[in-house]
């Protein structure tokens, strides 16, 4: 089972992203912000397989995290999504210069969040179907 | 009704965020450039996106004009002038409104709308004095809320779902309807409006939150929501409920409705979207010692996504493009891997296997419970722990009366062993007992800081009205007490600071003339005393005339002009808690509302609290409320009366003395004893409760209890003094709650209900 990791302060969108994840056969863990992000993915064994992320947080916002991300070795390959509320493209440049691999506004489409994560994180679709029969 | 279980969550979410938004806005204000403004934008930012998952557009609007309003001042382009703040405090009370009616109703009222375009304006007002250009930035916000399934089509039977959308060759739109309460006065009739739908599919009607009792209802009102999915021109949907357009929502339904998305359906334009987002991500101009990183995982995203299409047999070319990307540090390979991706789109045979369906689990099938102003607690995780923790002890020592019922069974343990184990056994469970009920007693605990919250804003805004400059100082915030204290204490605090503000602080000529600083202070002081919380609400205002008090009171037929006389000035204060006593001279809209400090002592005095004054003319005045840190265990001490057992709080509880009854001397028309010189008035139980007399004790001794009643002492006659206990006072419900007299009931450890007197109410 593939592992997706959502770092957003706020819970109901936590909750939101969670169900889809869930849905489409992820296991699902949550981070409040950028910080607790990183404390989940160095404990996590192996690292998740995605990365859901939102912007503004307190006491790490997304970029950070991210570009922290990026920078260490055996972490770096992990696909993650940035997502907020900004549609602005000075904001979108912002996410992929700090190494995101999509950039989405929220809140989405559930159907297109999930096709999207299944594809970043190599869920082929027969797969997700037979999840869904357990 | 509200069962959406992410609604349940956002709510209070909601509320969080707008407390935290107001308290940011007011200290924003006292001290401008402070962190404030980032903890202001991230709430309402957050709010913002909050809301987008849910199908309040109007809400959305306004949080979201409200975000653009500090990003302008964020970015410096605005300064936050105070009638700016007003807006959006106003802004945030209207979505706090909002809110609530959706934790009662589950949707927006039907003029949210309308409102919603009002508020926009005047938050966009100050931007667009400023710069117009502002006002392009509105986007189509909640664009996908829009293009969503409401709740309530999506919460109908899935046959009837796919019966609406059976053979449609109109688009279908879901109309919900909430009539005006009084529509019927406007001659106008939801049901054959909703019967004239075209295209009518489906219709459907609810009350809008539970009914009430027959006796109870109006039935000139209209209590209800009607829905209808119709396939027909929106044109016409429009024009039919053109005079209630505020009423009625009408909203396209998606066309691939009702059949539920498939997650992990690789549509192309997702792929599309990927693939597009890796080229942006390997084309990134970000820092130099990322880029090794941003390879690695564009490269892992583009693995997974030709897995997750079944393009397997482009992994070798992959790996090849990687490879290439890692050793020339360059992302050209990858890119190129990325174009023949795109122009080489996986073979498509994937639709066939999509309708599989009958999974989907309508959202709000678990109806029934209401959840509507549901009281929550929040509560620190380690307080939590404690209690599970004890509660794993319970459940050792439980598993130890089973072995001491098989002892007693077996006989190998005489009896005298058996009562000791017994005892121990007791007396370990006993410990148990009071140690949960300590840790009960921390979840219940709340810091103060939860009543003193509200507090900077009601000054900000009175002090606003009033022309006077305040400056209102917190301390001890963090001081906690029982959820219900807490509870108890809003009211009267809110009524003292009002005080405080009306009639202590003067505006700032008289303050300046009297030689004080133009600004007045309020201080909210909390602090615990032992049992008790002390909480003080100190002004530097003009203080209590003690001669304007005995004037008024003499007036009011309080006291005569003798007993004023006599009265020390410190005592003459105190009479503004007499019932019926106000001193204002002009009734203003704050304060002079005839309830007057009485009013707080009572409400203090009812949560088994007390209230003290002090008050120096021309310096000031100190109001002080001491209350229990808990209202959930009483002390009470038992007395009987005959067979009667009764109970009085140990809080009122003075001594317990024995004297023989010809000690008591006949005093004008009352009995009264000396107490150690001096004389305390006696009052009969029987007699306040109309019950025989007792029995004369055979030694001719009575047993009395001396009381502390609204700060006289009393004694009182009782038959027998019993033991102390501590007990948990259920208030009298039903019937009985009209009764005068009684604090409330408790059940005694033999299956008695024990009575506990309200001596305030019975001797007062």
């Amino acid at each position: 089972m593939k592992a997706a990791l959502i770092v957003d302060d706020a819970t109901t969108v936590r909750m939101f992203l969670r169900d889809i994840l869930e849905r489409a056969g992820f296991a699902v863990t949550e981070a409040m912000n950028g910080l607790e992000g990183l404390e989940r993915v160095l404990a996590a064994t192996p690292p998740p397989d995605l990365l859901m992320v939102d912007v503004n947080m307190p006491r790490m916002d997304g970029y950070a995290f991210l570009r922290a991300i990026r920078a260490e070795p055996s972490l770096c390959a992990i696909p993650a999504i940035v997502m907020t509320t900004e549609s602005q493209e000075q904001d979108a440049q912002r996410a992929y210069d700090a190494g995101a691999n999509l950039y989405l506004t929220k809140p989405g489409r559930p159907a297109a969040l999930s096709a999207i994560a299944c594809l970043l994180a190599g869920i082929p679709r027969a797969g997700a179907a037979e999840e869904r029969a357990k | 009704m509200n069962t959406n279980p992410l609604l349940l969550q956002f709510i209070p979410e909601a509320r969080d965020l707008l407390d935290q938004a107001g308290r940011s806005l007011l200290a924003l204000e006292r001290e401008p450039g402070g962190p404030a403004l980032n903890e202001l934008f991230r709430a309402v930012h957050t709010l913002k996106g909050t809301s987008g998952l849910f199908d309040i557009l109007p809400l959305t609007r306004v949080v979201h004009a409200a975000e653009d309003l500090l990003d302008a001042v964020q970015a410096g382009r605005l300064a936050l002038a105070a009638e700016t703040a007003d807006v959006l405090l106003d802004a945030l009370d209207q979505v706090g409104a909002w809110i609530n009616g959706l934790d009662e109703a589950g949707e927006l009222p039907g003029t949210a709308e309308t409102a919603a375009d009002s508020w926009v304006v005047r938050l966009r007002a100050p931007l667009s004095v400023r710069d117009g250009q502002e006002q392009s930035r509105e986007r189509p916000a909640g664009e996908a809320a829009r293009a969503a399934v409401p709740d309530w089509v999506a919460a109908l039977p899935h046959a009837e779902q796919h019966a609406c959308a059976a053979a449609a060759d109109c688009p279908l739109f879901a109309i919900a309807y909430m009539p005006d309460a009084n529509c019927f006065f406007r001659g106008e009739d939801p049901l054959a409006l909703i019967r004239q739908v075209p295209g009518l599919r489906l219709s459907r009607i609810e009350p809008r939150s539970a009914w009430p009792d027959l006796e109870t209802i109006d039935p000139f009102i209209c209590a209800l929501r009607l829905y209808a999915i119709a396939a027909a021109d929106e044109a016409e949907l429009v024009h039919l409920f053109r005079y209630v357009p505020d009423q009625v929502r009408i909203i396209a339904l998606p066309a691939e409705w009702p059949n539920p998305a498939q997650p992990g359906t690789a549509d192309p334009d997702s792929l599309k979207l990927v693939l597009e987002g890796q080229r942006r991500l390997l084309r990134a101009s970000g820092p130099a010692d990322l880029l090794p990183g941003r390879l690695e995982a564009a490269a892992q995203a583009l693995q997974g996504t030709i897995h997750a299409i079944e393009r397997d047999d482009l992994a070798d070319a992959l790996a090849a493009a990687s490879d290439a990307a890692r050793t020339t540090g360059a992302p050209d390979a990858l890119l190129a891997f990325i174009d023949r991706l795109s122009a080489d789109p996986p073979a498509e045979a994937r639709t066939g296997v999509a309708e599989k369906g009958g999974d989907h689990v309508p959202v709000a099938a678990a109806a029934g419970a209401t959840t509507a102003g549901a009281a929550t607690l929040r509560v620190e995780q380690s307080k939590i722990d404690a209690l599970m923790n004890l509660i794993g002890e319970l459940v050792v020592a439980k598993n130890a009366l089973a072995w001491l019922a098989r002892q007693a069974e077996s006989g190998t343990l005489g009896p005298r062993e058996l009562a000791r184990e017994i005892k121990d056994r007791q007396s370990l469970v006993n410990r148990i007992a009071e140690d949960m009920q300590g840790a009960v007693m921390a979840v219940r605990m709340l810091p103060v800081e939860h009543v003193f919250q509200r507090f900077p804003r009601l000054v900000r805004d009175i002090s606003r009205r009033l022309g006077k400059q305040v400056e209102l100082v917190i301390e001890g915030g963090e001081t906690e007490a029982d959820k219900n204290v807490i509870e108890a204490l809003a009211d009267p605090l809110i009524h003292i600071v009002r005080n405080s503000l009306d009639h202590g602080l003067e505006p700032p000529e008289l303050r300046a003339e009297a030689g004080k600083p133009a600004s007045g202070t309020i201080r909210l002081q909390a602090a615990q005393d032992n049992d008790n919380v002390v909480i003080r609400v100190i002004d530097d205002g003009r203080g209590i005339d003690p001669a304007a008090i005995r004037r008024k009171a003499v007036a009011n037929g309080l006291i005569d002009a003798a007993q004023a006389e006599s009265l020390p000035d410190e005592e003459a204060v105190k009479l503004v808690f007499a019932p019926g006593f106000s001193t204002a001279e002009t009734v203003s809209d704050l304060s002079g509302r005839g309830v007057g400090m009485d009013v707080v002592r009572s409400a203090v005095e009812k949560a088994g609290g007390r209230v003290n004054l002090t008050s120096r003319k021309g310096q000031g005045t100190t109001v002080e409320l001491i209350l229990p840190l808990t209202m959930v265990v009483t002390r009470i001490m038992t007395v009987a009366f005959g067979e009667r057992l009764f109970g009085v709080p140990m809080s009122m509880v003075v001594e317990t003395v024995r004297m023989p009854r010809a000690a008591r001397h006949q005093f004008r028309d009352r009995e009264t004893f000396v107490l150690r010189d001096s004389v305390v008035p006696l009052v009969r139980l029987a007699h306040l409760l109309d019950l025989p007399p007792e029995p004369v004790a055979d030694d001719g001794e009575e047993a009395i209890l001396v009381v502390n009643v609204n700060g006289e002492r009393l004694g009182l006659v009782v038959g027998a003094f019993r033991d102390g206990m501590e007990v948990i006072v259920k208030p009298m419900d039903g019937i009985l709650a009209g009764l005068r007299g009684f604090a409330g009931t408790t059940l005694l450890g033999d299956g008695r209900v024990l009575l506990i007197l309200d001596l305030r109410e019975l001797v007062g």
